[in-house]
């Protein structure tokens, strides 16, 4: 089996690093590169658990491969939170209870941030339709769905 | 006083920045991988196994089968009482000759990654001489049924029989008799389970992460396992992905992994696959009813005659029977019927073990239940809500004595206005007020039902409370926390008593390393245990505090108060001393306030630390609810829509409302999935059919109605010091009751919907001819 | 659920990718956007030796239009296409049925020819396909074949690609000014369809029909064309009623997928309902654009 020498930006930072074909990129960012906030529920595309930014667009990790990524920009939830305390969308999931084990919670991040990287004054339709393929078995959705339009609220007021 | 406040949670940031660190985050030096090689069959002798060709494999470590385990190993335990012996029906870590179940461990392979030992599990060959399946538990009970086990099929049967069911069915004026089923499905956490062990074999050390719920019971569990001292073993709980009762069980792979990392002296991990975890966690529900309730002319409930048949699947394992076992002591229900009567039996079959799931044994009675209760307020031409109000056990009967027991525990209803809360409860959704029958074709029903949850089971909870030197408090408990808020809660119940602002209290949980005895977290027990034996610890640090300022300053504890994190004297405007400067001076060899002995060794202090156990009431608290909903149906496809839902209950006192909606709204999720979408199916030949979640369908986002709660703090219970009562469990129990009621209002029917789940299809059969 | 081990190629250009798929034989198969097979190489239902991947072949991810033509390169995402105008405007049917198709991280990777090569038979884009009788564009070494979408899926995960092929485009007639509506029943959103119904109207100028088309899918291995339906709603102004009496000519033996939980016998009772849907919402579509 042939190993790849596979280059992206994940991110904001350029990485190099050799994979296996069957590596999945989900895989690479978790045990190559340490950014285990991405997480894996299914590994068969389902869950959402994994779901990352790749070119600006909503991706799963766990369907592409790591070899796939050359030359990609990727953003995960390590690079989607501030330096320091939480983000916009964080902190309204925070004030809505819209987590509980945490574990969807990264690609719950991500689907919103780029929902609203697209749309920041998306309606409940949009706000659902982004999430439809973000499993949580915990909340029930409602309070992840109340911080999104608290959100598009919030950037509303601030225009 | 922080009790009660409605504060976002203290744990929510490592989540939301992807910072949480669960078992699959973590590694060590030498770290290697483990796989469970499991049997493709459901029922099939092992001639033999030949690893030797994965063994050349490069990259692989160890193959271990049941060759390889001492051959005095018992089976896995069943950790609690059980109704009979059922020890004939235990599993053992590996399957020995013989296997029961697709999923079952045969063998772990350890290798440097988890795709060579997938690779090298291609290459053991395993002489299989597969035997009949049997999937149905009626067929398992059949005389000529191929015995799974060598004590047959029929592992228990049992049962109670209270008042005298025949007479009140022979003078009935009404009588039902309905079939009920509820479909095989389970918990399934967003996080599959995982653990990595590692052993310092020099000083005979083993550490385990990933494990979670009863880290305390399981660790005992192993060493006995492992022939080894309770305390040289250290179960670690990491951040964890859901539980809903299934995870955390003592598991066959609780004891192969940490087996593996002692036998290969290296650190092993092990993370669950999503395919794996189907056919190995325990399942759940899986359940008939065959009810006949009986009432009089007026209305009253005189008896309620049920059979019972639990599947158990292939083995017993640690939860027992607890799952049928729960159904039949709580039958009855809110309701004040004395004749209660009900067979149960319990059969083995070739499918996954059970175990329990979110409100075990409660979900299905209530549904088996208030269908029925619905079917004789139809029969009896009288209105469904006025039918229960005329049977709930009134206030001036608590405690209600069911007279039946549970894992040994009696049935008691501790406490409760049912019939206040219940009108509250119509009241608050407006269960009276008139809707439209009809919208665009589709069909509008109501529903509504009743139930008792039961919470804070289990012998005992403990705490150690300690206050460091800057007067940061940690809270060391001895239960668990999978994702249900503990880390905030917790952290409320210290804070309103000893005045330290939740920030600066952090909760350490789920590690015997860090606390001796642990009850763990199931039943929604933490609340009710924990949060008890916190308020004492609490208290004990504020007693402490006092003293020792007293002690010190000269002043008499009544002159003294705790608050802002430091002690102060009545009138004064600084405070005497900070709780900080107490645990300093407390802290053994601190010569501040304890002067050194100039001649013999005197006992020193302890520091500003307190440990507090407490024993629970065997019979728990018990919660009063009732979950109300309007759904549309599409007469012509089977199509439905939930519009509303609502949850109203009587909690006691709530310690976090944000928390307790949130436990209410996603068990709400949780009982929809069962109603109306998961199942774990198997095909007549004994393999798993909804094996991915392509095909085993939890909710998305669209499949959730709005959900409004109506949480009452009413009646306190008396057998807890904060007056609380567990919510984990309500929001589940009752959904597949309110909605199958609600179903057949909108269509008016008197067929059908007793079996779960709630397809399109299985609508549609319940539709009346005349309608379609 | 780790993929067994397999060697990875990245061609920049059909060419390559079709030299590749020659010299590396059977064991090859092509990787499009990856949301069905990635999930199979997990399993290890799908162990292919060799990936020849066709994510950097930018020839095969264009929409263009030519004359009435329009070019859909096989490796257009599908919310690329969900979110184009040209596609909105020229095959509205196109756009309502990839509403349906996954969710939008599914969508942002997987193709449109990925999902009609994959020949699922519940999936929305062979059913599209088949009601704008679109053409399908193979390319091998040897040349180019092009397929009508009636003959391109041949069955439950079985199309007319032969070896050595690569779905490279689909050519469909544009369609303006027509209504259209993809309906479909499936127990989760974004999941795949009991029963799902495509269906194409356009108004003569007193506002009867012109032409239909209707299609019906995931009841049988092949989606299902009634045209005999169609046929009889043409000159008619569409109500519940004119529907529903057309619809009693839907030919029921045709459906064929009879499972334990999804019976025969009730994707015939709702196979028409997703029609009679499908077919009063694409009429009242295709009123709209005569205002």
């Amino acid at each position: 089996m042939t190993l790849h020498q596979v280059s992206f930006t994940v991110n904001g930072k350029k990485v190099s690093v050799e994979v296996e074909p069957r590596q999945t990129l989900a895989d690479v960012l978790r045990g190559q590169l340490g950014l285990t906030g991405t997480h894996l529920g299914c590994e068969h595309g389902v869950c959402g658990a994994c779901t990352i930014i790749v070119n600006g667009e909503p991706a799963r990790g766990c369907l592409m491969l790591g070899v796939q990524a050359e030359g990609a920009e990727i953003l995960t939830v390590e690079g989607a939170s501030p330096d320091e305390g939480l983000s916009l969308i964080q902190e309204a999931l925070r004030e809505f209870h819209g987590l509980q084990c945490g574990f969807c919670t990264p690609g719950m991040v991500m689907a919103l941030h780029h929902l609203f990287s697209v749309n920041t004054s998306p309606t409940e339709e949009e706000i659902k339709e982004a999430i439809s393929g973000q499993l949580c078995r915990c909340t029930g959705y409602q309070g992840i769905v109340n911080a999104a339009k608290a959100v598009a609220q919030r950037l509303q007021a601030q225009q | 006083m922080t009790i009660g406040a409605r504060i976002p949670r203290v744990e929510d940031a490592r989540f939301l920045r992807g910072e949480g660190r669960y078992v699959a985050d973590l590694a060590m030096p030498f770290m290697v991988e483990a796989y469970v090689l499991r049997s493709p069959y459901p029922h099939a002798i092992i001639r033999s196994i030949d690893a030797s060709e994965a063994l050349k494999l490069e990259g692989v470590e160890a193959v271990f089968t049941a060759a390889d385990v001492p051959a005095d190993l018992g089976p896995i335990v069943c950790r609690i009482p059980t109704h009979g012996d059922l020890s004939p029906y235990l599993q053992h870590p590996l399957a020995q000759d013989r296997v029961r179940y697709v999923g079952e461990p045969i063998a772990v392979i350890v290798a440097k990654s988890r795709a060579i030992c997938e690779d090298a599990a291609e290459l053991v060959e395993i002489d299989f001489d597969p035997l009949p399946a049997i999937t149905s538990p009626y067929r398992a009970i059949e005389p000529n049924a191929e015995p799974i086990h060598e004590a047959g099929n029929l592992a228990g049967d049992w049962g109670f029989d209270l008042g005298n069911v025949e007479e009140a069915l022979k003078s009935a004026a009404y009588t039902v008799q309905e079939s009920f089923s509820v479909q095989r499905h389970t918990a399934m956490p967003m996080e599959t389970r995982g653990l990595l062990a590692s052993y310092d074999r020099g000083r005979n050390l083993l550490e385990v992460h990933g494990a979670t719920k009863v880290v305390h019971t399981n660790r005992n569990m192993l060493a006995g396992m492992l022939g080894m001292s309770e305390q040289d073993i250290r179960l670690v709980e990491p951040d964890v992905g859901g539980s809903f009762g299934a995870r955390g069980e003592f598991y066959p792979e609780d004891f192969l992994i940490p087996f593996a990392a002692k036998r290969l002296c290296k650190p092993v991990r092990w993370i669950e696959d999503r395919v794996e975890h189907f056919g190995a966690i325990n399942h759940s529900r899986d359940s008939d009813f065959v009810v006949t309730v009986a009432a009089d002319e007026n209305g009253i409930i005189t008896a309620f005659d049920v059979k019972l048949v639990t599947d158990m699947g292939g083995y017993i394992r640690t939860h027992g029977d607890v799952v049928p076992s729960h159904a039949a002591a709580c039958f009855p229900g809110p309701y004040k019927v004395r004749n209660y009567r009900i067979n149960t039996k319990t059969v083995m079959t070739n499918k996954t073990p059970t175990g329990t799931y979110r409100a075990p044994g409660m979900f299905e009675a209530n549904f088996a239940r208030e269908r029925a209760i619905d079917r004789l307020a139809d029969k009896m031409g009288l209105e469904r809500a006025e039918l229960r109000r005329r049977n709930l056990i009134p206030a001036e009967m608590m405690p209600w004595h069911v007279g039946t027991e549970s894992v040994k525990r009696p049935t008691i209803f501790d406490s409760g206005d049912y019939p206040a809360v219940f009108e509250k409860a119509l009241a608050g959704y407006g269960w009276d007020a008139p809707f439209e029958r009809e919208e665009n074709g589709w069909l509008r029903g109501r529903g509504l039902c009743a139930f008792v949850e039961p919470s804070g089971l289990g012998a005992f909870e403990g705490v150690r409370l300690e206050v460091d030197q800057r007067g940061n408090v940690t809270i060391f408990s001895g239960s668990s926390n999978q994702g249900q808020g503990h880390e905030t809660v917790l952290a409320q119940i210290v804070s309103s008593i000893i005045d330290v602002p939740v920030e600066k209290i952090a909760v350490r949980h789920g590690d015997t390393g860090i606390i001796t005895f642990g009850g763990g977290t199931y039943a929604s027990r933490t609340a009710v245990l924990c949060g008890e034996a916190l308020y004492n610890a609490s208290h004990g640090i504020r007693d402490k505090a006092l003293k020792t300022a007293s002690a010190k300053f000269n002043i008499p504890v009544e002159e003294l108060e705790l608050r802002e994190g430091a002690v102060w004297q009545a009138g004064k405007n600084e405070p005497l001393i900070t709780l900080g400067g107490i645990a300093r001076i407390l802290m053994p060899g601190n010569p501040e306030f304890l002067k050194p002995p100039s001649d013999k060794n005197i006992p020193d202090h302890d520091g500003l630390v307190v440990t507090s156990y407490i024993r629970g009431v065997p019979g728990g608290t018990w919660a009063f609810a009732v979950h109300i909903a309007d759904v549309l149906v599409d007469p012509r496809t089977g199509e439905t829509k939930v519009e509303k839902y609502f949850v109203a209950c009587d909690v006691g006192r709530q310690l976090n409302p944000l928390i307790v909606e949130g436990q209410l709204i996603g068990g709400v999720a949780q009982g929809l999935g069962g109603t109306f979408l998961e199942e774990l199916t198997y095909s007549e030949d004994g393999q798993l059919t909804t094996g991915t979640f392509a095909d085993y369908m939890m909710p998305n986002v669209y499949n959730m109605p709005p959900v409004s709660t109506l949480v009452l703090e009413d009646v306190k219970p008396e057998g807890n010091v904060l007056g609380v009562k567990g919510v984990g469990e309500i929001g589940p129990s009752g959904v597949a009751a309110a909605i199958g009621n609600a179903i057949a209002d909108a269509l008016k029917s008197n067929t059908g919907l007793n079996i779960l789940p709630f397809t399109p299809e299985r609508v549609l059969s319940a539709v009346p001819t005349v309608t379609r | 659920m780790k993929p067994a081990p397999f060697e990875y190629f990245a061609p920049r250009t059909l060419d390559e990718a079709l030299d590749l798929l020659e010299s590396e034989g059977s064991e090859a198969r092509v990787i499009a956007g990856g949301q069905s097979l990635v999930p199979m190489l997990a399993l290890r239902l799908a162990r292919p030796e060799v990936l020849i991947d066709l994510n950097r072949i930018p020839e095969l991810s264009r929409i263009r239009q030519e004359g009435s033509t329009i070019h859909i390169g096989a490796m257009t995402r599908q919310a690329h296409a969900l979110a184009s105008s040209l596609v909105f405007e020229q095959l509205p049917l196109l756009h309502y049925g990839l509403q349906n198709v996954g969710h939008p991280p599914t969508r942002a990777r997987g193709t449109l020819g990925g999902s009609l090569s994959h020949a699922d038979p519940a999936a929305e884009t062979p059913a599209v396909m088949l009601a704008y009788k679109a053409d399908m564009v193979l390319k091998s070494k040897q040349g180019e074949r092009i397929i009508p979408a009636d003959e391109f899926t041949l069955g439950t995960f079985d199309t007319a690609i032969e070896p050595g092929e690569i779905l490279a485009e689909i050519r469909v007639q544009a369609k303006p000014n027509e209504g259209a509506a993809l309906v479909e029943l499936s127990r989760r959103k974004g999941d795949f369809a009991m029963a799902s119904a495509a269906a194409r109207v356009s108004l003569a100028a007193d506002g009867t029909c012109a032409e239909a088309h209707l299609i019906v899918g995931a009841v049988a291995p092949v989606p299902l064309r009634f045209d005999a339906v169609t046929d009889a709603l043409k000159g008619q102004k569409f109500s519940e009623a004119v529907v529903r009496e057309a619809l009693e000519l839907m030919d029921l033996e045709l459906f064929e997928f009879d499972n334990e939980d999804i019976s025969l016998e009730y994707r015939r009772k709702i196979g028409p309902v997703m029609a009679e849907r499908a077919l009063l919402q694409a009429f009242k579509r295709a009123e709209g654009m005569q205002k």
